[in-house]
């Protein structure tokens, strides 16, 4: 189950003045704010933050909402941006980058993308997983041409940093749609 | 009275003049700051003029006079960049004030506007992508994302004034052409406030790292180089290192004066000082963004 969340209607509903924009750091908490309430609320493991309808989203907004979001939530929860244009994009991994996070995107542009921090070798195992499927590492060794050690670590990281879902040595993708 | 005479041509460097005649600051005697014979104001001019109206209050001084520019296509100038609208708040006025003509020249492209808490910061934000797009992408010649980077420059330089000043603040956007200089169409955006500056902000938290070298080029220097901000969280200090990578990305220019020091990220086609130090104090802190278009004006 997804919890599906449109961040437009969270700015129209939490401005005084509606916005299209996500910018300043009170505008961020407060949206922050509602989206960690709607989590805690509904029973799914994994929310989809929609920001198709969203228009500016500037550095310190990209850090009260998605860098401290995914700071504050529990570690089975599961967060995937959804209709990211390419300066919010920018916004979002310069933010997360600079505090070690990383979080699954789908830009507007479409396709999949991972943005924050991330080696050569975590973004191949990424994709891997996506394209092909669940699996085990040694599946997804020979789709990826690596050893089974450097598989293996390459999904338990990206597992640690919630990019991927792990349960009894197979790693599935997140559900990006 | 003391006469403070605004320069010819008000910019950035005419602020150091001004700053230098409002010594010792603050002054005790009634000011007269005397534009009648000022050609031109920047939005740096117009914004730093409101923010010494603005500190002067602050400090319980005597509304200071200001005498208006006896040009006339002047004083309609600053009419229509909505300079006096707001100077009737803080000067008492004397010359002949034009009404306020509506903005709808392109060389204006976000009259000046007080900044005071986040929700103008939405407002400045929304309010120039509707009033800037066409002269961004079709006199500057920025792609829609490079638009975009623009807002989200001038909305992290306004967050400055409402997270660290500690008072109000204002901001203009203009576009004109600098064909002498540059023969290229630049946009413009001038952030000044009254506040504490850069070194009463970071000073509880980096004023011992520094010891003796502790100051307003220190504080800068640790906001523009360092990304130091006054609060400890890792998210902090990443506005003005967004704003710094928009500029050079553009071959633009960004400036900021606070206290008694400049610092600037100068672009090849900018040989003045990128470090200034020992000016004339001025409150709180000035920040100036030039972007020029990527294509020449014609001949």
């Amino acid at each position: 189950m997804i919890l599906k969340i449109r961040v437009d209607d969270l700015l129209r509903t939490t401005l005084a003045t509606p916005s299209r924009d996500l910018v300043t750091r009170t505008t961020g908490a407060a949206i922050r704010l509602r989206i960690e309430r709607a989590i805690a609320d509904a029973p799914c493991p994994t929310t989809l933050l929609d920001f198709q309808e969203v228009g500016v989203l500037d550095f310190s907004c990209a850090d009260e909402v998605v860098a401290k979001l995914l700071l504050l939530i529990e570690d089975e929860h599961y967060v995937v941006l959804h209709g990211v244009d390419e300066t919010q994009a920018e916004a979002i991994d310069h933010v997360l980058s600079h505090q070690d996070l990383a979080i699954a995107i789908v830009p507007r542009a479409g396709g999949r993308q991972v943005l924050g921090r991330s080696t050569p070798d975590l973004l191949a195992a990424f994709e891997a997983v996506h394209a092909f499927g669940s699996g085990s590492p040694d599946r997804l060794a020979d789709r990826l041409g690596w050893s089974v050690e450097r598989t293996a670590d390459a999904l338990q990281t990206l597992a640690l940093r919630r990019l991927i879902l792990a349960a009894n040595g197979t790693f599935s993708p997140l559900p990006l749609q | 009275m003391r006469v403070v005479t605004i320069p010819r041509y008000f910019d950035e460097k005419g602020l150091d003049t001004v700053a230098g005649e409002l010594q010792p600051w603050p002054p005790e005697d009634k000011l007269l700051f005397d534009a009648h014979a000022t050609r031109w104001a920047s939005p740096y001019g117009f914004t730093a003029m409101l923010t010494a109206g603005q500190a002067l209050r602050d400090r319980g001084a005597e509304l200071p006079r200001l005498r208006v520019p006896d040009d006339q296509a002047v004083s309609s100038y600053w009419a229509k960049a909505g300079f006096f609208h707001h100077a009737a708040e803080y000067f008492e006025l004397h010359g002949k004030v034009p009404r306020r003509a509506p903005v709808g020249s392109s060389d204006v492209l976000l009259p000046v506007t007080p900044i005071r808490q986040s929700e103008d910061v939405h407002q400045v934000v929304g309010g120039i992508q509707q009033s800037a797009e066409r002269i961004l992408t079709s006199e500057l010649h920025l792609k829609a994302p490079d638009s975009m980077r623009f807002s989200m420059s001038l909305s992290e330089a306004c967050q400055n004034v409402v997270e660290h000043a500690g008072g109000p603040g204002w901001v203009a956007v203009h576009a004109y052409n600098w064909r002498e200089r540059l023969k290229r169409r630049v946009v413009v955006i001038a952030v000044c406030d009254s506040g504490v500056g850069f070194r009463a902000s970071l000073e509880p938290t980096q004023a011992r790292h520094h010891g003796d070298r502790w100051g307003d080029k220190a504080a800068l220097e640790d906001a523009l180089f360092h990304s130091v901000s006054r609060f400890p969280q890792p998210g902090r200090g990443q506005g003005l290192a967004a704003i710094k990578r928009f500029v050079l990305q553009h071959k633009g220019r960004l400036s900021i004066r606070s206290g008694t020091a400049r610092l600037a990220h100068l672009p090849d086609w900018d040989n003045g000082p990128p470090l200034q130090d020992g000016l004339p104090f001025f409150p709180g802190a000035q920040l100036q963004i030039v972007i020029p278009s990527t294509e020449a004006l014609p001949p």
